[in-house]
């Protein structure tokens, strides 16, 4: 399961950031690492980037990266 | 970039000790500075948002320092251009380059967490931090942070609960910063956060030159793990990164795996909360319901923009009246009480003719940037970003392009500085290359000007005044080209890195009042002085050519300024404009105006002075409106004309402290260059084409 599979509402667990290092980089750094829990807030229309809620942040990523997000089952 | 931050930081100049300001963006920093400084301050260049370097001074129980406040960053491991200028930073002071007696790691307390994540980085230095812990005023609930427990499980001097938003707790951060100046102490852990045994592997390879080890370790492991600027043998770090590998861990991850653990412990001790649920809807999530809803956000985006627009024309005009009627005032009274000579000429004619044609435009670039400032401080800039970002990608722009093509509006200057903040250097690269095409508020003056003498005050489709529709086109011209273009630009450049969009959106705040004027005071300040300068020196120089050489008016039947020097190249340049419908006095502001484009308004405005030569001031408008050709009689601006020109200035390249800026962004000629010759050929085609098709339509 990726977090796109995710409809606005629903949650998940963070199993593996993928691709690109500096994605990755950020991404852990910003606190989102396996085992943290995340929500998705909002899909923005066409493919846009998606609102994720983790810890106490808001974060947006675009719909491609977020692809990459591996969540545990 | 860092020799030039070095110049220009009277910090470093002197022996006495400073303080820095660091922080994650958005953890309210910059309001911190404000309300330590108060208003001694020095902004080193353009404000923008807080990319620029700020320095101030403290004064406080027989103490006095000075703070430095960096651009906001999430780590020292930098995904930014602005995050780089901290990284660098932080490393000169590791290897001992005048260094900070004292780091402020200023941490949003409702976000602790992940603020931390960057105050644990900076412990690594050996040098004493203080956690301004702000927006305490945020937490509720009956959240509770024990601060005591935490700069001990930390390891800082002190942890000093703030309120920005209330100016709570200053009074305790400058008593804390007075005691840890005196005892000049650091109570730091040696790497708590980090497992021995990969510090036994990194040790034998540690740099040198780093004043502190544990410094020098972590920024090892990140040179290490993420192979960044790594050159020549790399074997020793592949066998690094195998042992952490069977430590159980992911070298990309491994920094942020342990710091996060270290951190999560502390604060599951200090932070007295139920655990937070994820699935709890913050109130800014409701804003958001409204503000970024997928047909609606867009549509109420719209509808500030259009609003923003009317209002710089509408309530602007009230406070341009009393400046004109004071600029008028002010010439009166001295042409009254001075004798009639050169110098009162150059006076009259020249500088208060040039200047006060400027100062009028004050009204509307304070709302103008009054308006952008209130849109970034509440957080709404991030929800454009963000709502944006897919129709920017594929114009080959990025979400974090709108905000600084809407800084455009108002200065390409501060627009192109903050482009720092986009990741990936293409879409960085082509976003200031277009950039310039978004109409500034030097423009405006143009605009205003032309608008108001040429285009009729009509109401069309029931509401819409024919002027401020006229001035929507002229933006919506300039931004729709613009678009167009990066579309082109990016598929002729060559990609650098790959790029990300990983933004935060930060809750929606009500701005503080003290920083909202600051920013527009700064703002408009700016553009007197610096414009100011400008214009002045041209405005002068622009009366000797237009006065000089004097020839007796009975001999000429034409009137005396066409055989000025002036009038001598503006004629010289006609048969190049004629097409575009531009006549010689156009044609020397197009020449002056190659400074600024505010310049093309006080050009004609001396021109027109020194023609008249009667004792009053002309009134610009009026003298434009009249102005007939000597042989025909005919006008000589029509609203065709007036439309080309406008185009014209849509388009044209003329500020040369822009092509400065580029110059300094992109660190070549070639850039800047092209900007100025795309930009250059746009405006003559377009105002030309604009101009003969006008006339086949049947217009004059």
């Amino acid at each position: 399961m990726i977090l796109t599979d995710l409809n606005p509402g629903e949650t998940g667990t963070i199993n593996d950031i993928k691709g690109d290092t500096h994605l990755q980089n950020r991404l852990v750094e910003l606190g989102l690492l396996s085992g943290i829990e995340v929500r998705m807030v909002k899909q923005a229309p066409f493919k846009g980037p998606v609102e994720i809620k983790f810890r106490d942040s808001y974060l947006s990523i675009r719909w491609q990266d977020a692809r990459q997000i591996d969540l545990i089952k | 970039m860092k020799q030039h931050f070095f110049e220009n930081n009277p910090a470093l100049d002197t022996d006495s000790k400073w303080v820095a300001l660091v922080g994650n963006p958005n953890c309210g920093k910059t309001a911190i500075f404000n309300l330590l400084t108060g208003l001694n301050q020095k902004v080193s260049n353009y404000p923008g948002v807080t990319v620029e370097k700020k320095i101030g001074l403290v004064y406080s129980e027989n103490l006095s320092y000075k703070v430095l406040d960096l651009p906001g960053t999430y780590s020292l491991q930098p995904e930014s251009f602005d995050e780089e200028i901290v990284s660098e930073q932080v490393t000169d002071w590791a290897k001992g380059e005048s260094p900070p007696a004292i780091i402020i790691s200023v941490v949003d307390a409702s976000n602790l967490a992940r603020n931390l994540f960057l105050t644990s980085q900076l412990l690594d230095l050996n040098i004493p931090v203080i956690v301004a812990l702000n927006m305490m005023d945020l937490l509720n609930d009956g959240q509770q942070i024990d601060c005591k427990k935490l700069a001990k499980k930390l390891g800082v001097n002190g942890v000093v609960p703030i309120s920005a938003k209330k100016n709570q707790g200053l009074d305790e951060l400058k008593l804390m910063i007075g005691t840890v100046l005196r005892s000049g102490k650091c109570s730091k852990h040696s790497l708590p956060w980090l497992n021995d045994k990969i510090v036994e592997h990194l040790s034998p390879l540690i740099d040198p030159q780093f004043y502190s080890k544990d410094f020098a370790v972590a920024q090892l492991l990140r040179k290490v793990t993420h192979f960044r600027n790594v050159n020549g043998d790399s074997s020793q770090f592949n066998s690094i990164n195998e042992a952490i590998f069977e430590l159980g861990y992911q070298p990309q991850t491994v920094e942020a795996t342990l710091r996060y653990r270290w951190i999560d412990d502390i604060v599951n001790t200090v932070h007295k909360r139920s655990r937070p649920k994820i699935e709890k809807e913050s109130r800014s999530e409701k804003w958001d319901n409204i503000l970024t809803h997928r047909w609606g956000g867009p549509a109420i985006f719209i509808t500030i923009l259009y609003f923003i627009f009317q209002s710089i024309f509408t309530w602007a005009t009230v406070p341009m009246d009393w400046i004109q009627a004071g600029v008028d005032q002010v010439s009166v009274f001295i042409l009254s009480n001075m004798p009639s000579g050169m110098l009162r000429d150059i006076l009259v004619e020249g500088i208060i003719a040039g200047v006060g044609a400027i100062v009028i435009f004050l009204p509307q670039i304070l709302i103008l940037s009054f308006f952008l400032t209130i849109l970034e401080d509440t957080g709404y800039m991030a929800r454009v970003a963000f709502m944006l970002d897919r129709g920017m990608t594929k114009m080959g722009l990025h979400g974090k392009s709108v905000l600084p093509l809407m800084s455009g509006y108002a200065c390409a200057i501060p627009g192109i500085m903050s482009t720092r903040t986009i990741d990936s250097w293409k879409e960085r690269l082509v976003t200031i290359l277009i950039l310039p095409l978004m109409s500034c508020s030097a423009r405006l003056p143009v605009y205003t000007l032309l608008i108001g003498a040429f285009i009729p005050p009509v109401i069309v489709g029931g509401i819409f005044n024919l002027q401020g529709l006229t001035l929507v086109f002229m933006y919506f011209l300039g931004t729709v080209t613009a678009l167009i273009l990066a579309k082109i630009f990016s598929k002729f450049i060559k990609e650098k890195s790959s790029s990300s969009f990983v933004m935060e959106l930060p809750p929606y705040r009500v701005p503080i009042a003290r920083s909202v004027i600051r920013h527009v005071f700064i703002r408009g300040k700016l553009f007197l002085v610096n414009a100011g300068k400008i214009i002045m020196a041209i405005s002068i120089l622009l009366w000797f050519l237009a006065s000089f050489p004097k020839v007796d008016p009975q001999s000429v039947d034409v009137n005396p300024i066409h055989h000025s020097y002036a009038g001598k190249i503006g004629h010289a340049m006609e048969p190049v404009i004629r097409p575009l419908g531009f006549d010689w006095k156009i044609g020397i502001g197009l020449l002056t105006s190659f400074a600024a484009r505010e310049v093309m308004v006080s050009t004609m405005a001396t021109i027109y002075n020194v023609e008249d030569s009667g004792d009053e001031t002309v009134n610009l408008r009026e003298a434009m409106l009249n102005d007939t050709d000597d042989k025909t009689g005919l006008p000589v601006y029509t609203p065709l004309v007036a439309l080309a020109l406008m185009v014209f200035y849509v388009f044209a390249a003329q500020c040369m402290a822009t092509f400065a800026i580029v110059r300094q962004e992109t660190n070549s000629w070639k850039w800047p260059l092209f900007m100025v010759a795309y930009m250059t050929a746009l405006a003559y085609f377009g105002a030309m084409v604009v101009y003969q098709c006008g006339l086949l339509l049947g217009f004059s």
